[in-house]
């Protein structure tokens, strides 16, 4: 554990410069233009949750992030399902920001079920201690996240409670160092 | 006396423990791959019961390469030649989404004619993959005229490719901000005369193969994914299709002109592995149709590619594009920090959705429905692994 | 392509010619010749020309050909050249041979390319050759925990069971290894063993696909032999014998096929499924099951056991000429002599040749029609397959055994019948 230590404070003195600038200037960044059904979507979000804790990252056509604290995504989750008509996740991904020391999961999910959605895809995004990973998974709600949540657990090292299985997915069984797409994970001679 | 008693309670135990165990070892374990010739690169455990599947765990991560992580290392354009790496028969499509993601960070206009050409090329690699798709699917069949016919009609496309893009198999072909060549001259006659053969050979792989009451005893009524299921499980692309949901991103959310193409989403109803086998089928043909239409919209001359700088990177952001690839939606997460490097890449592929399905639909099926099932979800083992 | 190395010099090349010449040549005379002479001493002989045939004789045969004829005769009536030669095992192998070169070519051209082109220069016509020579090369692994002993003789058994079917298939009127009277029964007696070997083998090899596969191969081959023997029922109703050889003589002008088409055709999809040619090759449906109860075989174990598969395809081929189209029967084409004003004795007997020649091409044309839908169809699943063998083609079979005892009572066909020979 203490190596890991050692590895993050050098990986976040490398990468780190740019990943914190970038997550500032996402949140602020406001979209000039906004669109009129994408906007009624995060009002919805933000009249049912207060914007405590839905925080709109931003909106553009055919595109939405928000950003939940972690132990409200399920209840998130289960409202956009329920009320707003997204019945499966596309992806899920992890980003890793070891200078805020954190890391964003990200799901991105979109409808079948309704045409008008058919073209948006809304961002649902979270961030959790990564030292300290773990999220409450989302399989109840997106049966679609399973694999992808797997996925993310091996790759980024962020436990997903209640996921059935958080087990090696595609990296090979032996797998004895530290989940590859953290940033302090480098590839050999690079 | 009572050591006896104790023994014989225990060798009743044990016996019942026996009994149990015999129900246990009615299962089979079967691994599936990686070296079965109907698994491809990739595992899954099966067990059966008799005939009858009751278990299956898909083991993915043969071929995984770190495709994600190797982004992260490479600028924006030394990034496309290995992103085509895991579907080389479909390298334009896996290219086309990660260039309109980048296109959108840095906020590139693409010309009109490279649009065209990249949709072209597109379209023709789609041709590509599929044919090779229903090869494949023949051979778990156990038809290999089914092979031999497909995988020999896709030279034509691949001549094709070749004549266009420099390159057989893997082009390298879309790059953010166009397309790396115009077309050569002539090219429009040639494509057309082809796809007017292909056509024609599409109504005779109609007659041998989608006819075949053999085939169609195969797949017909076999891996029924329900239109709930699948929504539920998230799949894309032909599958989702074939379970009776016109979703094709091509239409859902155009890109580039193919909004100015006209034709129809091809989908079933009937939910099964003939659906799923028939609608790559369909969409093959609404192909043909879509090429045509594409070269004769093309304006005849023009810029193919904006100019870029040398480096190029975009603001600080994100990204998330995707296309319809052979597949289903192809999307590309982008997350850039400002550098000519991208912070954060991330694959959403077809493939590694579609294999959700495969235990949902394997359990309860027959053995022998094995082949059908799986290659019907239209998986790609290299590109799942990335 | 070949070369001709760099220091190359015809002169060396003649040399060497003469050189092996007179190796020959020294060998032949010190070795070959009181070999020859010490077999021919003990060899039993035919009387020649009312001379006791003796070595010395027998050279002098070389000098007169027509004094060979009688012995050529005479070989050709020892039960040993029945059972080696024709219509024993090396026709049945050429035939075999054939009938994979055939498959080749044929099922290429059907999925629009070109088949084995290099070995032997035309159309690969040595590829079966190189094949064998590649097979033999290899090393046969046994998997660990195999019963050693039946693994071993599993795929020898293969081709001896293989083989005695053969023995039973008459080639020509009179050429027949075992001509037994109940030359029908003893052939699916002997059909009888192939799902045991089969069982036998995969049990044998430790393996879950070979033991799915026999399990499968047992299934399938029981479900079909009784459609199978219904379906040769109605012959024997109709030729009033178990015999082959009077099968094929009581159709002589009028094949079995146009009275009874569906009975032919039971038996057609039978054989394929006796076969395990696709689409019925359940047992080793390769993307389910690897190669079924073949995984375990390699070397020439599987050599062995493809050997065996082809040598039933042609038996299985033959038998259906023999039971529908009328077995050797059809129109003289040869002429009676082929040396006008010879009169020694004579090797050439232009019936046979006619015979032989009509059932070679029909057991081709047979051949062609098992591989046929190879190139066309997918493989069928178990369920539909047993489905198939228990209730359609039983039920199919027995339509045309009424339509036999119809013919027969009716005085149309049958001994003593209207339109029988």
């Amino acid at each position: 554990m203490s190596s890991n230590q050692s590895n993050t404070q050098n990986g976040s003195e490398q990468k780190g410069k740019g990943s914190e600038s970038a997550q500032t200037s996402l949140l602020k960044k406001t979209e000039t233009i906004t669109p009129e059904f994408e906007s009624s979507i995060v009002n919805q979000l933000v009249t049912r949750f207060t914007d405590k804790i839905v925080q709109v990252v931003y909106v553009r056509p055919g595109r939405t992030k928000i950003l939940v604290p972690p132990n409200q995504i399920v209840q998130v989750a289960r409202f956009l399902k329920d009320n707003l008509e997204f019945d499966h996740a596309e992806s899920v991904s992890g980003t890793d920001y070891p200078k805020d020391n954190q890391i964003e999961v990200i799901y991105h999910l979109s409808s079948y079920s309704d045409e008008k959605l058919s073209s948006h895809v809304l961002a649902l995004s979270t961030r959790v201690d990564r030292n300290d990973a773990r999220l409450p998974t989302l399989i109840d709600v997106f049966k679609s996240t399973e694999y992808h949540e797997r996925e993310t657990f091996e790759m980024l090292g962020v436990y997903f409670e209640g996921h059935p299985r958080n087990e090696r997915f595609l990296l090979p069984e032996d797998w004895a160092d530290i989940p590859p797409l953290r940033k302090e994970f480098r590839i050999k001679g690079r | 006396m009572e050591n006896l008693d104790q023994k014989f309670n225990e060798t009743i135990k044990m016996g019942l423990e026996i009994v149990k165990e015999t129900e246990e070892d009615r299962l089979m374990t079967l691994s599936v791959g990686p070296q079965h010739p109907g698994s491809g690169h990739f595992r899954f455990t099966i067990k059966v019961d008799g005939d009858y599947v009751v278990y299956c765990d898909p083991d993915p991560g043969y071929v995984h390469r770190g495709e994600e992580k190797m982004c992260e290392y490479r600028n924006f354009i030394q990034n496309i030649p290995h992103l085509e790496r895991p579907v080389i028969h479909d390298s334009t499509n896996i290219t086309y989404s990660y260039s309109l993601a980048v296109e959108e960070l840095a906020n590139i206009q693409v010309p009109i004619r490279g649009q065209y050409i990249r949709a072209l090329a597109s379209e023709l690699n789609r041709q590509v993959y599929t044919l090779y798709w229903l090869g494949i699917y023949g051979i778990f069949l156990g038809h290999s005229t089914m092979f031999m016919w497909p995988v020999g009609d896709r030279e034509l496309f691949i001549d094709l490719l070749e004549a266009l893009t420099g390159a057989r198999v893997t082009h390298a072909f879309n790059i953010p901000g166009g397309v790396r060549n115009d077309m050569p001259e002539g090219f429009k006659d040639r494509c057309l005369s082809q796809v007017a053969y292909f056509e024609k050979r599409l109504d005779e792989y109609e007659d041998i193969f989608y006819n075949n009451p053999l085939f169609r005893q195969r797949t017909e009524g076999v891996g029924i994914l329900t239109k709930e299921d699948a929504i539920k499980l998230g799949v894309t692309g032909s599958v989702l299709r074939a379970s009776g949901i016109p979703f094709d991103v091509r239409k859902a959310e155009p890109y580039d002109i193919y909004n100015e193409v006209d034709f129809k989403v091809q989908y079933m109803k009937t939910c099964d592995s003939f659906a799923r086998s028939m609608v790559p089928f369909l969409d093959m043909r609404e192909s043909c149709q879509i090429i045509r239409q594409l070269l004769d919209k093309m304006p005849q001359s023009g810029e193919v590619r904006a100019k870029l700088q040398p480096n190029p990177k975009g603001p600080v952001g994100e990204s998330y594009k995707r296309v319809e690839s052979g597949r289903g939606a192809l999307g590309y997460y982008i997350v850039s920090d400002g550098t000519p490097k991208p912070y954060r890449v991330k694959l959403s592929v077809g493939s590694f959705r579609n294999i959700l399905a495969l235990p949902h639909l394997l359990i309860g099926s027959k053995l022998a429905d094995m082949p059908s099932i799986y290659w019907s979800l239209n998986y790609w083992p290299v590109e799942a692994d990335r | 392509m070949a070369t001709a190395p760099k220091d190359f010099r015809f002169g060396n090349f003649v040399g060497s010619l003469i050189q092996l010449i007179f190796w020959i040549l020294i060998i032949v005379t010190l070795v070959g010749l009181p070999l020859i002479f010490i077999i021919l001493f003990y060899v039993p002989l035919p009387p020649v020309n009312g001379e006791v045939l003796t070595p010395y004789l027998f050279f002098s045969m070389m000098v007169d050909p027509t004094r060979t004829i009688p012995i050529i005769n005479f070989m050709i009536h020892t039960d040993m050249f029945r059972v080696a030669v024709f219509p024993g095992f090396s026709y049945a192998a050429l035939l075999a041979a054939a009938t994979i070169f055939i498959e080749r070519k044929f099922l290429a051209k059907m999925q629009l390319r070109i088949g084995p082109l290099y070995a032997g220069k035309i159309e690969g016509i040595l590829q079966l050759i190189a094949d064998g020579l590649k097979l033999i090369s290899k090393e046969i692994i046994v998997p660990s925990g195999a019963d050693k002993l039946i693994f071993w003789t599993a795929p020898v058994a293969f081709v001896v069971t293989a083989a005695a079917v053969v023995s039973l298939i008459p080639a020509a009127p009179g050429w027949v290894v075992a001509d037994l009277d109940v030359g029908i029964i003893a052939v699916f007696a002997f059909l009888g063993f192939f799902p045991l070997i089969a069982l036998l083998f995969s049990w044998a090899s430790n393996s879950k696909y070979p033991f799915i596969g026999g399990m499968r191969a047992l299934h399938q081959m029981i479900a079909f032999e009784i459609p199978f023997i219904l379906s040769a029922l109605p012959v024997v109703i109709l030729a009033g014998s178990l015999n082959l050889t009077d099968m094929a003589n009581a159709q002589y002008s009028y094949w079995f096929v146009f009275f009874l088409p569906i009975s032919a055709f039971v038996f057609y999809i039978s054989s394929l499924a006796e076969l395990e040619r696709i689409p019925f090759d359940l047992p080793e449906a390769e993307s389910e099951i690897v190669a079924g109860w073949l995984t375990e075989t390699s070397g020439m174990i599987y050599g062995l056991i493809q050997l065996g598969t082809y040598v039933k395809l042609y038996a299985l081929a033959g038998l259906f000429v023999i039971l529908f189209l009328g077995g050797w029967a059809g129109p003289q084409i040869f002429p009676e002599e082929i040396m006008p004003g010879y009169t020694g004795e004579k090797i050439y007997n232009a019936t046979t040749v006619n015979a032989v020649f009509w059932f070679t091409l029909k057991s081709l044309g047979m051949i062609m029609l098992i591989l046929l839908p190879r190139g066309i169809n997918p493989r069928i699943r178990i369920d539909i397959l047993l489905h198939t063998g228990w209730y359609k083609l039983i039920v199919l079979a027995f339509i045309n055994i009424f339509v036999a005892l119809l013919l027969v009572y009716g005085g149309v066909l049958g001994p003593g019948g209207l339109l029988s020979t």
